[in-house]
C-alpha cells in the first residue's frame, strides 16, 4: 500500500546550451510511493511554479516506457536503479524516506544539454539517416509471403528492434559510445533477408556516421546493456563487429 | 548507396586492430612464460633455453621486430581510442559514480594496467633482455651464471620483485578483460559459449599472473644460493 | 450539404475509378510543389516519406525531439488486414463490413471499403521495410484474432506492433531525409494555419528550443496530428498529444466532425491518486481469459483473492450471458462505470473492478498464462506493486482514441482547399466506434496509399505557389497574432498552474461527457466550461518567457485550446440525440439498457463550423448513404 516519503533532490539546472549549469537542492515532501518518478517531478514542479521558481524541464511523452523520450541519471544510474525500466515506469516505492537523489541529464559531448534535464539526441536520427533503413519505396513491395523468414531470425530482429532510442546506453557508457544503439538498429535489418542487399553499405555508413558524430568507442564494458530499459543484449554489438569486419 | 570499405578511422576497425594485436601478445605472453619456467630447472636449463633462442639468429631478430611492431600498434591504436573516448565523454562526469552494470575492476583499469605494463616492458627490456649476460649482475658468489644469474640477483632484491609482481598482477587484470573481449570485438557472442569464454578468460588471467609471479617468489623464498 | 466527392460507380470499383480518373503531375513538375506535413506518427511519417519518394518537396514537423517518438509508437495489439492467410474466410468485403458495423453505421461506406482494399498493401509494404511481424516456424506470418473479431486477421509484433510500424515509417522518412527530399523540423509545434484566398498556404510554428515564431509556406498542408483524447486530462494518450493543430485549423475555417465520438477502453490500470498523470492500457486480449467482477456487498474491503466465490458478482457474465466478458469496449466500459457509480467499485478510490485470471490459471496452468500475458502482468506489477498471478488486477476504463476529427472528403481534403487531414486527426473511417487493431491500419492506409494519389490529383489542378508568398500580409498577420497570444499567456501571472486547469476540465468532461451522457449533465458542462476558460485567462500562472525552451508555455497553449474545444465536444454530444458507438446518451436506450440508435434522424456526419470562441457553431450535415450494408441494431445479449 501507498506510503508517503520525503526526499531531497539535487537537480541539475541549466538555462540553455550555452550557459553554465549547477545543482540546486529542492525538497520533495509527502511523495506517494505509488507515484512514478516523473509524477514526483510533476508534483515538485507544481510547487516550484507556485513559489515562482522556473519548473524543472524534463523530456517525457508516452509515460508507458515505449516512446524513449524520458531519461535522466539518478544517483549515477541512467533511468534510475531498476533494471529494464524507463524513468517513467520507475516508481517511488523504490526509494527510501529521507533519501537524497542526485538528478542529472544524460551526459555526453554528442548530447548537448538543451535545458535542465533535456538533451539533444538528434545525432541518433542522423545515424539512422546514414543507413538505418531498407530502401523500399511505397508500392514496390512484393506479397508479404513472397519470402518466408525463419522464426529465429525474426525473433532476433525483434529483440534488436525493441530499442526505443532513449540514449541511456550512451549516458551509461564510460566512453559515451553509441554502439548498442547502432548495433541494435543495424542488427535488426541486417539479419532479415529484406535487409541483406544493403547490409554492407548500411553497416559501414552507420558506423561512420556514429564516429563522425563524436561518440566514443566500445570497450566491451557492457554498462549499456545494464542501463538499457529494453535490456538489449551486447550480442548485437558483437554482430555489428562481425558485419563490419566482413564489410570492410 | 556509396560507401568506403576499409577505413582505419572507423572505431570498429581500430578496435579490431587492438584485438588482433592483443591476441598476438597473448600468445607471446604464453610462450614467454613457458620459457621462463626453465628457471626451475636450474642455471644450465635456463641458460640453455636462452642460447637456443640466440641460435635462431635472424629468425629471432625478425620475431623481435615483429613483436615490437605489434606491441607498438597495440599501444598507439589504444591511445587513439582512449583519447577519443575522453573527448566523447567530455568534461562532464556524473556527480555520483554508481555503475548499474557489470563493469569490473579489470575493465575499469584497462588503460591504467596497460600504461603500467608499457612502462614496465621498457624497464624489463633494459633490465633483462639487454643486460650484459656476463657482466657484474650475473655473478653469484664470484661465478657468472649468465642470464640466470642476472634474474636471480634481480629477484633477490624484494623491491625489484615487488615491482615485477605488481606488473604481473596488472597483466592478469589486463588479460582477464582482454581475452574475452577479443571475441566480442571480432563478432563472436553466443549464449552457450560466451559465459564459458568469460570464465576461461578469468582462469587464464589468474594462471598467467600466478605463473609469472611464481618466479620472483621462488627466487626470494625458496631458492638457496 | 457537404460534398464528400465520392466517385461514381459500384462500391468496389470506386477507388480504382478514382485512381484512373485522377489527374497526374508530371515527374519533372513534382519537385516544384512543396507539401508541409505536420505530425510524424504512422500517418504523417508514411505520408511524408511516400510523397517525397514521388518527387515532391516535403517538410515534416513534429513537436517531439525525433519523428520516431510520435504516440503511434504505443499501440500494442496489432494491425488488421484482409489477407486471409489463415484461410478462415476473411475478405476485403468482410473487413469492410466488420468495420462499418463496428463503427455503428456512422462512417462513410466508400472510405471504409477503400481502407479494407488497401489494407493488404500495408502488410506487404511493412514486411519489405523490415518490420519484424510475428512468424510461425514455417517462416510465414502469424495472425491472431483481436477485439472479438470472428476471423484471425491481426498481424502483430509481440506487444509492440505500433512501435515496429512506426519505426518502419520513420526509417522510410529518414531515407528520404538523407536524400534531402524531406526537410525535418523536430521540436516545432504548429500554432496556426495560414489561409490565403480560401486556400491553405502555410503554417506558423514555434521553435520549441529557441521559442522563435517561424512561418513555412507550401502548396498543401497535411495535418497528421492525432486525436484529442487528452482533453479529458487522464487518457492513454502521451502527455504531449494535443488538439492544437486541428483546433487552430478549425478556427481558420476547417469543419470539425463528430467530436462526441470518443472511445473509452475498458481495461486500463486504475487511477491511484490525484497526482496521476496518465493512464496505462492493458491489452484487451486479457478479457479472452479473464473474468470481470465486483464484490456482491458494496464496501467489502477484503482483498480480492480473499473474497469467496459466492460473494462475487461477475456482472458482465450476468448481464450478457452470450458474450460474457467479451462484450464490445463501450458496453464493458459502461457497465463498469455504472457499478462504480453505485458505490460497488473496489480499490482505495472505489473506481475499479477486478479482472481475474485465477480460473484461467487453474485451467491452463501458470506457464500458458505467463506466455500469453507475461509482459502485461509484469507491467501491472511494476505500476501497482501487486502480483496479478495471486491477486486479481484492478482495472477501470480510460479514454483511448477519438473517432471524431476534422471533416475530410473522399480525397482526405478538408473543406478548406489544400488542407489535408489524415490518421486519427480526421473523422473518417471509424464512425462512432473503432475496432481493435484498426487505428494502425487507417493511419498507414492514409499515408502510404491514399494521400499520395489524392494529393497528386489536387496539385495537378493548381500551379505551384510562388515562394514569395511568405511575404504575404496574411503570414505576417498570423505570426503577429501568435506572438500576441503567447505574450498574453505569459503576462497573466495568476495563481493556478496549467495542469490544475487541465485536471479540472478533464474531470468535468469525464463526469458529464464520458461513458454515459445526459442532457442535464451536458448542459451543466456547457455552462461550466466557459467559466473555467475565463478563469484560466485571468488566473493561470505561466513562468518564464516565450524566447526560450518553456514547457509550461507549450502546455498552456494546448490547454487553452482544449478549453475551447471542450465546448464543441459537449455541444456535439448534446445535439446527437441518440446513442451509438462510443456516444451513449442515457435518454436513448432500449428497455434493456442498451444503446438506441436513431437512424431516421442521425444517419449523418455532424461537421461544425467555427463562429468564434463561446459562439454557437454552425452545423453542416453530410448524409451517410448505405448502399452495400443494411443498418442493424447491435445486440450482444
Amino acid at each position: 500500500m501507498a506510503n508517503k516519503i520525503n526526499l531531497i533532490l539535487k537537480v541539475w539546472r541549466q538555462k540553455n546550451q550555452e550557459s553554465q549549469g549547477r545543482f540546486e537542492t529542492y525538497k520533495a515532501l509527502d511523495i506517494d510511493t505509488d507515484m512514478s518518478f516523473l509524477e514526483m517531478l510533476d508534483v515538485v514542479n507544481e510547487s516550484l511554479t507556485k513559489s515562482g521558481v522556473d519548473p524543472i524541464a524534463f523530456d517525457h511523452d508516452c509515460r508507458e516506457g515505449i516512446c524513449g523520450t524520458c531519461g535522466a541519471v539518478i544517483n549515477g544510474q541512467a533511468h534510475g536503479p531498476l533494471k529494464g525500466t524507463t524513468l517513467c515506469q520507475l516508481h517511488m516505492r523504490h526509494f527510501k524516506d529521507g533519501q537524497t537523489l542526485v538528478i542529472e541529464p544524460f551526459r555526453a559531448k554528442t548530447f548537448p544539454i538543451i535545458k535542465d534535464l533535456c538533451v539533444d539526441r538528434s545525432a541518433f536520427d542522423r545515424i539512422i539517416q546514414a543507413g538505418g533503413f531498407i530502401s523500399v519505396k511505397t508500392g514496390q513491395a512484393p506479397d508479404a509471403h513472397a519470402v518466408p523468414v525463419p522464426k529465429d531470425k525474426v525473433d532476433w530482429a525483434m529483440d534488436a528492434a525493441a530499442c526505443i532510442g532513449c540514449g541511456a546506453c550512451v549516458a551509461a557508457c564510460p566512453n559515451a559510445s553509441a554502439m548498442l544503439f547502432v548495433a541494435a538498429k543495424a542488427s535488426h535489418l541486417n539479419v532479415l533477408p529484406q535487409g541483406v542487399p544493403e547490409k554492407k553499405s548500411r553497416t559501414l555508413n552507420m558506423v561512420k556516421q556514429m564516429d563522425q558524430e563524436g561518440f566514443g568507442n566500445c570497450s566491451n564494458e557492457y554498462e549499456c546493456e545494464a542501463a538499457c530499459p529494453k535490456e538489449i543484449s551486447v550480442a548485437h554489438i558483437a554482430r555489428l563487429n562481425k558485419d563490419h569486419r566482413q564489410a570492410s | 548507396m556509396s560507401y568506403q570499405t576499409f577505413d582505419f578511422n572507423s572505431s570498429i576497425t581500430k578496435k579490431q586492430i587492438v584485438a588482433l594485436t592483443g591476441l598476438v601478445l597473448i600468445f607471446f605472453v604464453v610462450f614467454h612464460l613457458a620459457g621462463n619456467l626453465f628457471i626451475y630447472g636450474g642455471p644450465a636449463a635456463f641458460n640453455g633455453y636462452v642460447e637456443k633462442l640466440d641460435d635462431l639468429g635472424v629468425l629471432k631478430t625478425i620475431a623481435e621486430w615483429g613483436l615490437f611492431f605489434v606491441f607498438g600498434i597495440h599501444i598507439l591504436t589504444t591511445a587513439f581510442l582512449v583519447l577519443e573516448n575522453i573527448q566523447a565523454r567530455g568534461i562532464s562526469r556524473y556527480a555520483v559514480d554508481n555503475s548499474k552494470g557489470p563493469r569490473s575492476l579489470a575493465t575499469r583499469l584497462m588503460p591504467y594496467s596497460g600504461s603500467y605494463l608499457f612502462l614496465y616492458v621498457i624497464w624489463h627490456l633494459i633490465d633483462f633482455s639487454w643486460a650484459d649476460q656476463q657482466g657484474p649482475r650475473s655473478i653469484i658468489h664470484g661465478v657468472s651464471y649468465g642470464l640466470y644469474g642476472v634474474v636471480v640477483n634481480a629477484f633477490k632484491d624484494p623491491l625489484h620483485s615487488m615491482l615485477y609482481i605488481i606488473a604481473m598482477c596488472f597483466l592478469g587484470l589486463h588479460l582477464a578483460h582482454g581475452t574475452q573481449s577479443f571475441l566480442q570485438t571480432f563478432g563472436f557472442n553466443d549464449n552457450r559459449f560466451t559465459p564459458c569464454i568469460k570464465k576461461f578468460s578469468r582462469y587464464f588471467a589468474v594462471a598467467m599472473a600466478a605463473g609469472y609471479s611464481s618466479i620472483p617468489l621462488y627466487v626470494l623464498y625458496v631458492l638457496k644460493v | 450539404m457537404l460534398d464528400s466527392k465520392i466517385p461514381q460507380g459500384p462500391l468496389k470499383d470506386k477507388w480504382t475509378t478514382f485512381k484512373f480518373s485522377a489527374r497526374l503531375v508530371s515527374p519533372a513538375n513534382k519537385r516544384k510543389y512543396k507539401i508541409l506535413v505536420v505530425g510524424t506518427g504512422l500517418a504523417g511519417a508514411s505520408a511524408a516519406a511516400s510523397l517525397a519518394e514521388l518527387g515532391y518537396q516535403v517538410e515534416s514537423f513534429c513537436f517531439q525531439d525525433s519523428p520516431r517518438r510520435a504516440h503511434s509508437i504505443a499501440a500494442q495489439g496489432g494491425i488488421n488486414a484482409a489477407k486471409n492467410y489463415p484461410n478462415d474466410g476473411d475478405s476485403i468485403k468482410r473487413l469492410f463490413y466488420d468495420t462499418i458495423k463496428g463503427g455503428d453505421f456512422r462512417s462513410r461506406e466508400a472510405n471504409v471499403y477503400r481502407l479494407a482494399e488497401v489494407s493488404n498493401c500495408i502488410i506487404d509494404q511493412c514486411v519489405a521495410q523490415g518490420v519484424p511481424f510475428a512468424r510461425e516456424y514455417s517462416g510465414y506470418l502469424d495472425n491472431r484474432s483481436f477485439g472479438g473479431a470472428q476471423v484471425s486477421r491481426t498481424f502483430y509484433a509481440r506487444g509492440q506492433t505500433g512501435q515496429q510500424l512506426l519505426l518502419g515509417a520513420y526509417q522510410a522518412l529518414m531515407k528520404e531525409a538523407a536524400k534531402g527530399s524531406v526537410i525535418l523540423h523536430p521540436r516545432m509545434e504548429m500554432l496556426d494555419l495560414v489561409i490565403i484566398d480560401g486556400v491553405a498556404r502555410g503554417i506558423v510554428v514555434r521553435n520549441l528550443i529557441s521559442g522563435q515564431i517561424e512561418s513555412y509556406s507550401g502548396d498543401a498542408v497535411v495535418l497528421a496530428t492525432g486525436g484529442y483524447g487528452n482533453v479529458f486530462y487522464l487518457s492513454t494518450n502521451a502527455k504531449g498529444s494535443n488538439a492544437t493543430a486541428i483546433w487552430r485549423a478549425h478556427k481558420k475555417g476547417a469543419f470539425f466532425a463528430n467530436p462526441c465520438f470518443t472511445q473509452i477502453h475498458p481495461t486500463c490500470i486504475c487511477v491511484h491518486g490525484d497526482y496521476q498523470s496518465k493512464l496505462t492500457l492493458m491489452s484487451e486480449s486479457l478479457r479472452n481469459d479473464g473474468r470481470v467482477w465486483v464484490p456482491k456487498n458494496s464496501g467489502d474491503k477484503r482483498p480480492g483473492h480473499k473474497i469467496p466465490e459466492n460473494e462475487r458478482d461477475y456482472f458482465l457474465e450476468r448481464k450478457y450471458p452470450a458474450f460474457g466478458n467479451l462484450v464490445p469496449r463501450d458496453i464493458a466500459s459502461r457497465s463498469t462505470k455504472e457499478l462504480c457509480d453505485a458505490g460497488r467499485g473496489v480499490g482505495s478510490s472505489g473506481q475499479a473492478v477486478y479482472l481475474d485470471l485465477t480460473d484461467a490459471i487453474k485451467r491452463l496452468g501458470i506457464d500458458t498464462i505467463k506466455e500469453r500475458y507475461g509482459n502485461l502482468f509484469d507491467m501491472y506489477e511494476k505500476i501497482m506493486n501487486q502480483n496479478p498471478y495471486q491477486t486479481p488486477m484492478m482495472i477501470y476504463p480510460a479514454v483511448h482514441y477519438t473517432m471524431g476529427g476534422l471533416w475530410v472528403d473522399y480525397n482526405l481534403m478538408s473543406n478548406l482547399s489544400g488542407l489535408f487531414v489524415i490518421g486519427e486527426a480526421n473523422f473518417s473511417d471509424h464512425g462512432a466506434n473503432r475496432l481493435g487493431a484498426s487505428a494502425l491500419m487507417q493511419g498507414l492506409a492514409d499515408g502510404y496509399f491514399v494521400l499520395p494519389y489524392t494529393m497528386g490529383d489536387y496539385l495537378a489542378k493548381n500551379k505551384p505557389v510562388d515562394t514569395n508568398i511568405k511575404d504575404h500580409a496574411e503570414f505576417k498577420k498570423c505570426e503577429a497574432d501568435i506572438k500576441n497570444y503567447t505574450h498574453k499567456l505569459l503576462s497573466i501571472k495568476g495563481k493556478r498552474t496549467v495542469d490544475d486547469f487541465h485536471r479540472q476540465l478533464g474531470q468535468l468532461l469525464w463526469d458529464k461527457c464520458g461513458m454515459a451522457r445526459s442532457e442535464s449533465g451536458l448542459n451543466e458542462a456547457l455552462n461550466k466550461i466557459p467559466e473555467i476558460r475565463q478563469e484560466f485567462w485571468k488566473n493561470v500562472n505561466v513562468l518564464g518567457s516565450g524566447e526560450e525552451f518553456n514547457q509550461a508555455l507549450e502546455r498552456a497553449g494546448r490547454v487553452a485550446d482544449f478549453l475551447e474545444f471542450a465546448e464543441l465536444l459537449v455541444a456535439d454530444a448534446l445535439h446527437r440525440q441518440e446513442s451509438c458507438g462510443g456516444h451513449f446518451r442515457q435518454e436513448y436506450q432500449t428497455p434493456e439498457g442498451e444503446a438506441l440508435r436513431r437512424d431516421d434522424l442521425f444517419t449523418y456526419v455532424a461537421a461544425w463550423q467555427f463562429n468564434g470562441v463561446g459562439q454557437n457553431p454552425t452545423l453542416h450535415k453530410e448524409e451517410l448513404k448505405f448502399e452495400e450494408v443494411h443498418l442493424a441494431q447491435r445486440s450482444y445479449k
